[in-house]
């Protein structure tokens, strides 16, 4: 027998939606109640999905699963020993050389804006009356002065809060890859045989979705950072700006701002406009010229990257997926910007799913039936 | 005591006995087997329980360890039996080969224990091991030739039951 609603047609049940969106910003609070927890745990999951098409290709050159995962397991270890002895002290060095660079960007980020606003007071008399030039530098000098100094000292134990954790992420990664299966038969067993099922095609389906969105937005990061960073090299080596590495490094920062809809592809804009600005103040040229690379990539983002990694199983409407992001990130702070999309798509599958099951008035029946059988076969001595 | 046994594989897991005996996977091997159990899904069902009704989607298919059920089909008039499936059989074989509605409702005649196999999973596994999968395919091919035989030599009313 057909289910009462078809999936898509389920959805249209207002309650429903209202579930779906008040599900997807509750768990946002309560990952954020648990964030130490949550924040390795999703990478865990993250990287679940990256490293199975791995052990499946593996399986399928003739390893068996422990096999399979045994191998990747010594390649990982053998790759992390080689980046902690090449790559990593050259990358701390230039850290060290960055932290002690920071006081002269930090002026020269300053010198820019303060010669920019001066340039508009000179020709707007609105903006010099409203002194925009000496109110920002009042305004910044505050901020160093008081809550900057705070602030920098929370990133700093909001930093040394995370590391102890993000030690679990490789610890769930192996069990997600060893046991997983198995887990999954255990978590089936507590569903009735009326939705057994529906309830392994919610699981399956789930699944997939998410495979698709972890893999596709990997994906994506790694063709934003190739275009980024090679368009920021094209137009940087030559004033000296950039190498090939910064300009790749600085790209995969902003391939990652772009994981927030919308919002994170201007935020890595701005970054990469303020980095030229720091490194070369006089050229302004450079400047547009970077603002027009990040429209040519976002424009690449839309028509051809997205439709190739991601696809458009995710998209919502516009309207939705900004109001979620930002009640995510009112809710969650950067957790709840970097989640709402992901858990909304969770919770959409989840909705679809529950909406064909509960309104299956015969999947319903056969459950109560089987409730009546159970009944019926412990008082059959009792004569009632 | 005797060495040479410290060397021999432990017994097989009585489930896997009665998976090896059902025509799908009678070519598998034990390693084969092994892995199919981790994917294999044991439900309890209770006499008058159905397993799965006609129209449904199909998603899986099952085997039966102990018990017995007996397949139904709507007529145009009544309900027509298409047969009892025993212990050690399997039904809904149909549901590998892509997700149509279900043939025939499906009804435990006494408490029976099934192991059910779903299909998205076994598609994976089967890619996984592409062996496997083989022998899985020619399994059901197998089944549902022997099944068309059946009913074009007249021995059974439906081309398929489940």
């Amino acid at each position: 027998m057909k289910p009462g609603l078809s999936g898509e047609r389920s959805l249209e049940h207002p309650i429903i939606w209202i579930a779906v969106i008040a599900g997807a910003l509750g768990s946002i609070l309560l990952l954020k109640a648990v964030a130490w927890l949550a924040f390795p745990l999703i990478l865990a999951v993250v990287l679940y999905y990256l490293v199975q098409p791995l052990l499946q290709r593996l399986q399928l050159a003739g390893v068996t699963p422990g096999q399979a995962l045994g191998i990747f397991l010594g390649a990982a270890t053998i790759l992390t020993l080689i980046f902690s002895l090449t790559i990593l002290p050259s990358m701390l060095n230039s850290l060290a050389d960055f932290q002690n660079q920071i006081p002269t960007y930090w002026d020269r980020l300053q010198g820019v804006l303060r010669d920019n606003l001066l340039a508009l007071e000179s020709r707007f008399s609105f903006a010099k009356k409203a002194g925009l030039a000496n109110s920002l530098q009042e305004q910044l000098n505050l901020f160093l002065a008081g809550s900057g100094k705070e602030y920098i000292a929370d990133v700093a134990l909001f930093l040394l809060h995370w590391l102890p954790s993000l030690l679990l992420v490789p610890f769930l990664t192996f069990f997600f890859l060893r046991d997983g299966t198995a887990f999954h038969r255990l978590v089936l067993r507590a569903v009735p045989n009326a939705f057994f099922e529906k309830t392994l095609l919610l699981f399956d389906r789930m699944d997939n979705q998410m495979r698709a969105y972890f893999r596709g937005m990997f994906g994506l990061t790694m063709l934003d950072t190739v275009s980024l960073g090679l368009g920021l090299w094209f137009l940087g080596h030559g004033p000296g700006i950039f190498g090939f590495w910064d300009a790749m490094f600085l790209g995969l920062i902003c391939a990652i701002f772009a994981w927030v809809p919308y919002i994170g592809s201007g935020l890595g804009g701005i970054l990469a406009v303020a980095t030229v600005a720091v490194k070369a103040p006089s050229s302004s040229g450079l400047m547009v010229a970077v603002v027009l690379l990040f429209l040519g990539v976002r424009l690449l983002d839309e028509f051809i990257y997205t439709p190739m990694t991601v696809g458009r199983a995710l998209r919502m409407h516009p309207l939705i997926t900004v109001m979620m992001i930002f009640s995510g990130g009112m809710l969650g702070g950067v957790y709840g910007l970097l989640l709402a999309m992901p858990l909304l798509g969770i919770f959409t599958v989840l909705g679809q799913m529950f909406a064909e099951i509960w309104f299956d008035p015969r999947l319903r029946a056969r459950y109560q039936a089987r409730g009546l059988l159970e009944k019926r076969l412990a008082s059959k001595d009792l004569g009632i | 005591m005797n060495l040479l046994g410290l060397f021999r594989p432990p017994p097989m897991d009585p489930l896997l006995q009665v998976v090896s005996g059902v025509p799908i996977f009678r070519d598998c091997n034990r390693a084969e087997l092994e892995a199919l159990k981790l994917h294999l899904h044991e439900r309890n069902f209770l006499a008058g329980e159905i397993v799965f009704d006609e129209g449904e989607d199909g998603e899986g298919m099952y085997v039966v360890i102990r018990g017995k059920l007996r397949a139904n089909r709507k007529g145009i008039l009544t309900k027509k039996s298409l047969g009892v499936i025993q212990a050690g059989e399997s039904f809904g074989e149909m549901a590998l080969l892509g997700a149509g509605p279900r043939m025939a409702t499906v009804v435990a005649e006494e408490d029976t224990t099934v192991l059910a196999m779903f299909r998205p999973e076994l598609v994976a596994l089967a890619q996984a091991r592409p062996r496997l999968g083989y022998k899985i395919a020619m399994g059901v091919a197998l089944v549902l030739e022997s099944r068309l035989r059946r009913f074009a030599d007249g021995q059974s009313t439906e081309p398929s039951a489940t």
